[in-house]
């Protein structure tokens, strides 16, 4: 065949498979790894959730992530707080399984059961570590779970358990079953994943009828594969790559930076050090230079929606004079301020962080801080990041944590309880409001959470916070998806327009 | 022959236990898998769990002598990662990386031993000098630098081929002409210069002065004693190949053993990296036995 006839029955195979897909709404989606696994137990891991959560697998409750409606109905129709610890919840009727068999109260229970078990290693079931959760199940359609110690977010804890029906074995499965509106098809290794959209489905029935998820470690390719119409989203590209206004969305990720101190080593353990660290750094110079314009100067660990995030909190001004003096003052009452710091950071932790550290290496040093910044890989990172600390010398660790959940809870007892696996302090009022505001509900949750915020930046000066990410996602044009602070964690199919 | 054979079959096996007991103590120096399957916040009892569930909490001389005795029995164990056999999960990604790696050797071979023959026998003309340019620029060339290029000019400017992925004939031709390029360029300086010194021996001036004509000069009498030194070097960088184009792997979304090793190493998955490397250690065996034939079929010298 001539070149010329063969690129001519190139370009007629690609118009008509274009057409196909269009008459079929189906969509390409390409992600930036491999899913391990497909497993429900597994969904809050980025990639898997963006597979499973609420299109395979559905939870009792889901989270109004595009407005503030809070904890909705999804699997549970309602529910009730009982008694001091027991909430009830009432299931949603006539709802079925892809293999099926209906829902119940028992698919409940065993899907809980199945998180705490030993066979397996769910990920999901850090969510509920320390609480004594007892489901019981009353009738078909309405189930008690009672926790000790009482859990007032008790539906927003519902928001992370994948429900699978009672058969389902304690062992990793690798064709999930679920409830939600479509059904694994197909999974190549290291190819594609297909979705097809189930005709038994109970809710609405969406207008994307089946999604091939596409994986590229590549953000380039990413990108061009939106551009090339081989992919209608790629949910997380690079903001080098977001140069077409027509098709990148920014958004906040969910994401917040951080430089985690330990408070336990000199001269971290002075707090004008600490403060002078704070002052040192010029944040909004990273702003549309090393990091996107939408990024935000971060006061809290946890992103601006979630409840009890304090807006009263002034972030720290630049003033490198007042930082140097801070040093001096405690260098005259004997604080070793001129000891090797090692600053850690992740490569490839978030787009432009090896910059980002330079960048806060070269500030601290400017104001009289003596650190040397080491940029490692995630393995070696996991080392200087969570307990036992790595104990010759002090180390400041640049890390990235994310909470799109809501509540404060899942990161603020990890994070600074005395306790926690990546707490660098150890602080009796912080424990105790960490205690007070889990086990509060409503407004006085809401301010205990504000009260903890505001003493952990103004009086503790716990950390260096730095800012809330933002990320980007590149959307073809024939398609209607704006994405959200889930959007790290889930990719809903039913919310996919095709104009 | 079939001694030769057979010594290197014995030498090989031994030299392959040896990468086993390396592989298997190096990879598990590296610390402790659970840290990176898990979350951070995981508790110490989950990280107990996984350990426990994977044999990890057993000293790493017994963990040795159970995964000798399953490997007796064909068992490569379990990828941590992905949950199910470690064999099989190498052996897809395999497929992939083989079919790359035939097929690029093949065009490779074939093209470099033309162009590098009619290039050291025009040598001097604007042919050999074009010729000698291509294969600096091909050897010395980055390749993530050309597979970007190659993608945004072919894919996303003029649209001819997809930008990456596997699925039709069309999917190849991308990844293909980028690992074409550097082999290429090494061989046909190899090629050019191996043939340079066979044209100028006195039993090329003999058949000259025969009367035999240019393309029997070339490729029946100069090219079967110039091809020792290109088999060697068509030997290595099929060796490459086979371990895994990481780079192409990576950027065109090609599910090959090389990317599969990088990933596995990173994550800790032991099964996965010894299975890996018992895999493409054989099959460079496999092929160095091949080269070794091929050497005894040039050269008679070499079967005695």
């Amino acid at each position: 065949m001539k070149p010329r006839y063969a690129l001519a029955g190139l370009l007629l195979a690609t118009t008509t498979a274009g057409a196909a897909l269009a008459q079929d709404s189906e969509v390409t989606i390409v992600l930036g790894e491999e899913l391990d696994l497909v497993e429900p137990c597994m969904s809050t891991r980025s990639n898997i959730g963006r597979v499973i959560l609420q299109n395979i697998s559905e939870t009792l409750t889901e989270l109004d992530v595009r407005g503030d409606g809070g904890v909705q109905p999804r699997l549970a129709e309602s529910w009730e707080e009982t008694e001091d610890g027991t909430w009830r919840f009432h299931l949603r009727e006539g709802v079925t399984f892809s293999d099926g068999s209906s829902f119940d109260a028992e698919d409940v229970k065993h899907s809980f059961e199945r998180t705490q078990s030993d066979q397996n290693t769910c990920e999901i079931s850090r969510y509920y570590e320390g609480i004594d959760m007892q489901f019981e199940v009353v009738d078909d359609l309405t189930l008690d779970i009672t926790a000790d110690p009482a859990q007032p977010i008790m539906p927003l804890l519902m928001t992370l358990l994948t429900i699978v029906p009672s058969e389902t074995p304690m062992e990793f499965v690798r064709e999930p079953v679920g409830t939600g509106p479509y059904v694994l098809s197909a999974w190549n290794p290291g190819q594609d994943i297909r979705l097809e959209l189930r005709d038994d489905y109970w809710g609405e029935t969406p207008e994307v009828t089946a999604a091939t998820y596409v994986f590229r470690s590549d953000e380039a390719v990413r990108a061009a594969m939106v551009e090339t119409g081989e992919a209608d989203i790629a949910p997380s590209i690079s903001v080098i790559e977001a140069d077409d206004e027509a098709l990148d969305h920014a958004y906040p990720n969910s994401e917040t930076t951080y430089l985690r101190l330990d408070h336990s080593v000199a001269p971290m353990d002075d707090a004008r050090v600490r403060e002078a660290l704070n002052l040192a750094i010029d944040r909004e110079a990273f702003l549309g230079t090393i990091l996107p314009e939408g990024a935000e100067i971060a006061t809290a660990i946890v992103p601006p929606t979630t409840i009890g995030w304090n807006p009263d909190i002034e972030p720290w001004a630049f003033d490198p004079e007042r930082a140097t003096e801070l040093l001096e003052e405690a260098e005259a009452d004997g604080v070793p301020v001129d000891t090797q710091i090692r600053l850690i950071g992740r490569t490839g932790n978030f787009p432009g962080a090896t910059e980002v550290y330079e960048a806060i290496a070269a500030m601290l040093t400017d104001v009289g801080f003596n650190i040397d910044l080491q940029m490692v890989e995630v393995a070696e990172h996991e080392q200087y990041y969570s307990k036992p600390f790595v104990t010759d010398g002090p180390v400041i660790v640049g890390a990235q944590h994310d909470n799109s959940r809501g509540d404060p809870v899942f990161s603020m007892f990890f994070k600074y309880d005395s306790e926690g696996r990546q707490s660098g302090i150890s602080d009796e009022k912080v424990d105790d409001l960490i205690d007070r505001a889990t086990a509060a509900s409503g407004d006085e949750r809401t301010a205990l959470w504000s009260e903890l915020f505001a003493y952990l930046h103004d009086e503790v000066i716990a950390d260096g916070l730095l800012f809330h990410m933002v990320g980007f996602a590149r959307v073809a044009e024939d398609i209607d998806f704006t994405p959200t602070i889930a959007t790290n964690s889930q990719l809903q199919l039913a919310e996919i327009g095709l104009n | 022959m079939q001694r030769m054979i057979g010594k290197r079959a014995i030498s090989s096996l031994i030299s392959l236990f040896g990468l086993i007991v390396l592989v298997f103590f190096l990879s598990r120096l590296t610390g402790d898998p659970s840290a990176l399957f898990l979350p951070v916040d995981a508790s110490e009892e989950m990280r107990q769990n996984f350990r426990e569930l994977h044999g990890l909490n057993d000293p790493v001389l017994v963990q040795f002598g159970h995964y000798l005795g399953d490997l007796v029995r064909g068992d490569f164990g379990d990828s941590l990662r992905k949950a199910r056999p470690a064999l099989d999960v190498v052996l897809e990604a395999f497929v992939w990386t083989l079919q790359l790696a035939v097929i690029t050797m093949t065009l490779v071979t074939v093209a470099a031993i033309v162009v590098g023959s009619v290039a050291a026998f025009k040598v001097g003309t604007k042919f050999d000098r074009v010729a000698s340019l291509l294969s600096l620029i091909g050897a010395s060339a980055p390749d993530f630098w050309i597979a970007i290029v190659a993608i945004v000019l072919f894919s996303v400017n003029l649209g001819w081929v997809p930008t990456s992925g596997t699925g039709s004939v069309w999917h190849w031709i991308l990844p293909i002409a980028v690992l074409f390029i550097r082999p290429f360029g090494l061989i046909l300086q190899v090629v050019r210069g191996s043939m340079l010194t066979a044209l100028g021996s006195p039993y090329v001036k003999t058949a000259r002065a025969k009367g035999v004509k240019n393309r029997p000069i070339i490729f029946v009498h100069t090219l079967r004693n110039a091809m020792l030194p290109v088999i060697t070097v068509i030997g290595d960088q099929a060796a490459a190949l086979l371990n895994g184009a990481v780079v192409v792997e990576t950027i065109f979304g090609f599910p090959g053993v090389g990317k599969l090793m990088i990933d596995s190493i990173l994550q800790r998955d032991f099964n996965v990296i010894l299975a890996a490397i018992m895999v493409t250690a054989l099959a460079i065996f496999l092929m160095n036995l091949l080269i070794d034939l091929a050497y005894a079929l040039l050269d008679p010298r070499i079967r005695t």
